[in-house]
């Protein structure tokens, strides 16, 4: 499988950059620091993971973090190797472009994922020893764990967002532009950019004529945004919601729009890559 | 079967045309030169042919496949060293060679591949830290993977001291000997001489010459410069030999006559001294330089260069720089 051998490659590769290195030391620094804040003084204090989670580590950690480390690790995968030269070893070897783009996301995808992990874990293993030795009355493990997935799975879409549009990239100038504009607009500006979206529709009367009300189509607009969606299944996750009772039709939009970014953004820097001249 | 095959292939860049309606044909199992000057339009046509470049027009097949379909089928079975390439910094060279293995789907041994290749002392080490030669022997072992059909070489002993252009053509030679085909680039001819079946030359994008090497000089001249040393050279000894057959000029230099003649007067030059009673200690032959038979083809206007006035003075320096690069010596 050549998408194998370049992903497998790529990893062996990112993660023996300095850049996976801080990435750890940072996140495991910061977890820590929020865990330390956020847990009330005493042996008889009430320690709760969820707490912790979804007021502190989400909001300021993995919803403003997670997206910049994962357009950082992705978006110079394609570009830069094409700057380098590296790429022209990579297509000597019997590899399709679509392999190496998709290689690309896997391998980046998977370094990343190692980086989260790595760096939430370290600072869990910290707080178990500490619910052991009676410090802490409750954590929870298991909460613990899969808001890591959700973390994990955030910063892969991100990537994936990323490494599209590094294969789409003439230059790494380009690229690094394109990378830029992914987090300001996902981070920053999607509520404000959605928001003028459909009110212009609404004024223009197109919204009418749909089957949705226009509070549907916000919710969705939300929703598509990679980030939102995270937030939305990892609260219902922590409220133990997931797919499960009212919201879950939202969820469900949450999860396909995660494909979704996961998918077409790299298919559309494929198109552009596959036909340009190297 | 044709191992590569171009045919009215044109790349039109935004502001030059770098190929210009070219075919060329590679056989199977022969060793293929592709010569020219710098910015000829090389790279291009290997790059067109590797499928990393799109023709503008024209088709091209190789091994019998289509690039532009079936690319991946035909670097399987393809090896490439190609030109401007880098390393991955991070990884070792072991690392790399493993890569090109696990791509090729082959079962390589990779301390075998970078023993071949000379480097396997440095296998564990991180390949950001080696030399240009290094990196360009790493890269060759990766193109060694799986006993390729076909080797595909851009450039290949950029690079490397004269010892490892000398390794190198060995191990395009043992290639060739084991059934692979050859085809690589240079702009440095003597590398092609010695291991070729045949030399294309292109220029300004177009194929100007096609043949071997012998071909190609017999096309430009034919002629050779023949150093004699002799005891006493003499005026009646140049007279001797000046009307003979094929002899288009003598020079006395010292006790040197420098003769330029067809090939096969040179016996008849050497028995016309040896009658006329001059000793002759010592000859040998300088055949028309590869480089003045280059510069034919990629500078003048037309082939053919007059192989006498050129080839002594070429003489006058022997061992100069001039000699070092093109000219072949041979003692008979």
């Amino acid at each position: 499988m050549s998408l194998v051998a370049i992903a497998e490659k790529d990893l062996q590769d990112t993660v023996r950059s300095r850049g996976m290195l801080i990435l750890v030391a940072l996140f495991s620094l910061l977890v820590a620091v929020f865990a330390a804040v956020f847990r009330p003084g005493g042996p008889s204090g009430q320690f709760a993971t969820e707490v912790l989670l979804s007021f502190a580590v989400g909001p300021f950690l993995v919803t403003t973090l997670v997206p910049l480390v994962g357009v950082v690790v992705g978006y110079n995968a394609v570009s830069g190797e094409r700057e380098s030269g590296s790429l022209k070893l990579l297509l000597s070897l019997p590899h399709s472009r679509a392999d190496v783009v998709f290689g690309k996301v896997a391998g980046r995808g998977a370094a990343l994922s190692l980086a989260v992990f790595t760096g939430f874990l370290l600072p869990a293993v910290v707080l178990i020893g500490l619910s052991q030795f009676g410090q802490l009355s409750t954590f929870n493990a298991g909460a613990y764990l899969g808001y890591t997935v959700f973390a994990a799975v955030l910063g892969v879409v991100f990537v994936a967002i990323a490494v599209g549009c590094s294969a789409a990239a003439a230059t790494q100038r380009q690229a690094l532009i394109g990378g830029v504009s992914i987090y300001v607009l996902f981070v920053l500006l999607w509520g404000a950019i959605t928001g003028q979206f459909l009110g212009a529709a609404g004024d223009a009367g197109l919204i009418d004529p749909l089957p949705v009300s226009q509070q549907q189509i916000s919710v969705f607009l939300q929703v598509a945004n990679p980030i939102t969606g995270v937030e939305l299944l990892s609260n219902a996750f922590l409220g133990e919601q997931l797919f499960s009772g009212e919201g879950v039709n939202q969820q469900i939009s949450a999860v396909s729009m995660l494909v979704f970014w996961t998918i077409a953004p790299p298919l559309a820097g494929l198109w552009r890559f596959d036909g340009d001249d190297l | 079967m044709t191992a590569i095959e171009l045919r009215g292939v044109t790349k039109e860049f935004a502001d030059v045309t770098a190929v210009r309606d070219l075919d060329l044909t590679v056989e199977d199992g022969e060793v293929y030169g592709f010569l020219g000057p710098n910015g000829a339009g090389k790279s291009t046509t290997i790059d067109m042919v590797l499928d990393l470049v799109r023709p503008t027009e024209g088709t091209i097949r190789v091994l019998g496949q289509d690039v532009a379909s079936d690319g991946v089928a035909i670097r399987q079975r393809t090896g490439v060293l190609p030109d401007g390439f880098s390393v991955y910094d991070r990884l070792s060279g072991r690392q790399h060679v493993e890569f090109a293995i696990k791509s090729k789907e082959a079962d390589d041994d990779p301390d075998a591949l970078l023993d071949r290749v000379g480097i396997l002392e440095d296998a564990d080490r991180k390949a950001g830290g080696y030399s240009k030669g290094m990196r360009q022997r790493l890269v060759l072992a990766m193109a060694l993977v799986g006993d390729p059909d076909l080797l595909i070489l851009d450039e290949p002993s950029s690079g490397l001291d004269p010892a490892g252009a000398k390794e190198m053509r060995e191990i395009v030679q043992s290639e060739a000997d084991r059934g692979a085909t050859v085809f690589f680039s240079s702009h440095i001819l003597e590398q092609v001489d010695a291991v070729c079946d045949r030399v294309g030359i292109l220029r300004e994008g177009e194929l100007v010459a096609e043949d071997s090497v012998e071909g190609l000089r017999e096309a430009v001249g034919g002629e050779e410069t023949l150093e004699i040393a002799v005891g006493d050279a003499d005026a009646d000894a140049t007279d001797a030999i000046r009307d003979l057959d094929g002899v288009t000029r003598v020079d006395r230099d010292g006790d040197t006559l420098v003769v330029s003649c067809a090939d096969d007067a040179k016996t008849r030059v050497i028995a016309a001294l040896e009658d006329a009673g001059v000793v002759v200690r010592d000859f040998h032959t300088r055949e028309a330089s590869l480089e003045d038979l280059f510069l034919a083809y990629t500078e003048g206007d037309a082939p053919g260069i007059d192989g006498g006035g050129g080839d002594s003075e070429g003489g006058e320096d022997d061992g100069g720089s001039g000699d070092a690069v093109g000219t072949e010596e041979v003692v008979r």
